[in-house]
């Protein structure tokens, strides 16, 4: 039965992996900041998964609300694309 | 599409490697010694912390000089990003006062929504701070979901509807204070006793009335939720004065 | 079956580690870079916590259910190490007051500069440096 839980470890790991090569790749720093945030949604799951309820409240908070709150004042005081 | 040529090729490259590993990695099934010393301890046995919650116990008690210095480095991290913004007594009136296009921030659906949520993310906050040492959550946990309130506030209405209801920076700064004093007092009221540093059980009672508090656990929860909340809102207060006021201030720019 | 899912997870956790240095290096802009030593210290909390789990089942949270000793060896037998958590709980918190110090010196920076890129700041670093104007 444990391979279901590990099977939903495996692609919600994935999926972080997925947005942040897309967030390391974007141009536009906003929609950086919004993949940065679906790869946090999919870790705090992942971190459900893994048995630490004490850790999801703590991320959640932290990772989705205020770290994407502060990443969109940074944007908005400092240059939005980035030039390669 | 040129971008997924290279994400394909090294997730190709992961279950590839993953066949290859695999038998020379097997999964932990088992405790390990420490671990299970702390699980048998947290509420029963010898070493006791008188709490269900093992994260918790840990966190405050058998490890605790350790988040105790991490708590110095949150300090010194805010204080180190308030120092950067320093404004002196005449700075700071201009920083609170309204500029001319200010509009009144976003509409009015959304200013009522937040109103509500507000009211219950300050009540589920304290309850995850204040359950800390019988559920899954404490300081750090409340501390953050509630700096998530002055957020919302700053984003629906302005910085200015909240300095107008009295959370100005200094507020924040005193909350925070507050919190950061608490616990230095908490950790070192065991050694009037003749305990040491962070001590918990058995000077601090593990019961009040009837209620299970943990001894120590509840006061540091409550000082680590006001000292995470307080310094998070007073940096976002501090962030969220707009670029053009901060210009003039220092002078740079056009 | 198990254990290629449980090696996949390790070696998928270990590849974000390396795309997030790539961005954390290769990247010119100060708020990429930002962003990309968010999701090192992401994966790396997230490596602690994959030491502590236990792939057996069922498998529980180390939160006591009841307040019995009966209950005490089935606890033991089910829960998951407790120590990695109680360490990645300060970190979190911690990393974050820490991002929020960069992200403000980021915006000093700007204003300072005008600029984010690191290549254009040092191209102008030697003229602040002997005192002239840029």
């Amino acid at each position: 039965m444990i391979e279901i839980q590990l099977i939903i470890l495996l692609i919600l790991v994935i999926l972080g992996l997925i947005f942040s090569y897309l967030a390391i790749l974007e141009r536009d720093l906003l929609k950086a900041v919004g993949f940065s945030a679906v790869q946090a949604i999919a870790y705090s799951i992942a971190l459900y998964i893994l048995m630490a309820p004490d850790i999801v409240l703590a991320y959640v908070a932290i990772a989705v609300g205020i770290y994407t709150a502060l990443l969109v004042f940074v944007v908005s005081k400092t240059t939005r694309y980035e030039v390669v | 599409m040129k971008k997924l040529i290279p994400l394909i090729v090294i997730l190709l490259t992961i279950f590839g490697l993953a066949h290859y590993i695999a038998p020379k990695l097997p999964p932990q099934t088992e405790l390990r010694p420490l671990g299970e010393f702390y699980l048998k301890n947290s509420y029963f046995g010898e070493y006791s912390a008188k709490s269900p919650e093992v994260v918790t116990s840990i966190l405050w008690d058998y490890r605790g000089v350790d988040t105790f210095f991490e708590t110095s480095v949150f300090f010194l991290a805010i204080i180190g990003s308030l120092t950067v913004f320093r404004l002196n007594k005449k700075e700071e009136r201009l920083a609170k006062q309204k500029p001319k296009e200010f509009t009144g921030g976003l509409t009015l659906v959304v200013k009522s929504v937040t109103k509500i949520i507000v009211v219950m993310i300050l009540a589920v906050s304290a309850s995850i701070a204040l359950h800390g040492h019988l559920t899954p959550g404490g300081g750090f946990q409340g501390g953050s979901a509630l700096a998530v309130a002055p957020l919302l506030i700053i984003a629906a209405y302005s910085k200015y509807a909240l300095e107008e209801h009295g959370l100005d920076k200094t507020r924040a700064l005193i909350l925070r204070s507050i919190g950061l004093l608490g616990i230095a007092l908490v950790a070192l009221v065991p050694l009037l006793t003749g305990g040491f540093i962070m001590q918990n059980q058995p000077i601090f009672p593990a019961e009040i009335k009837g209620q299970l508090v943990s001894g120590s656990l509840i006061y540091y929860n409550l000082f680590e939720f006001l000292a995470v909340g307080g310094g998070f809102t007073a940096v976002f207060l501090l962030l969220a004065i707009p670029e053009k006021v901060f210009k003039e201030i220092l002078g740079v720019g056009e | 079956m198990i254990a290629f899912i449980w090696a996949s997870v390790i070696l998928a956790l270990i590849a974000t580690i390396m795309i997030s240095l790539y961005g954390i290096a290769r990247r010119p802009n100060l708020v990429k870079k930002l962003i990309a030593l968010t999701i090192f210290g992401d994966t790396a909390n997230l490596l602690v916590v994959l030491l502590g789990y236990r792939v057996i089942y069922p498998v529980a949270p180390p939160v006591l259910p009841y307040l019995s000793r009966e209950a005490l060896s089935q606890f033991v037998e089910t829960a998951v190490d407790p120590l990695p958590q109680a360490l990645v709980i300060t970190a979190v918190v911690i990393g974050m007051a820490v991002n929020v110090l960069i992200a403000v010196l980021v915006i000093q920076l700007y204003r300072l500069y005008g600029t984010v890129d690191v290549r254009k700041i040092g191209e102008r670093l030697p003229a602040l440096l002997e005192g002239g104007e840029q």
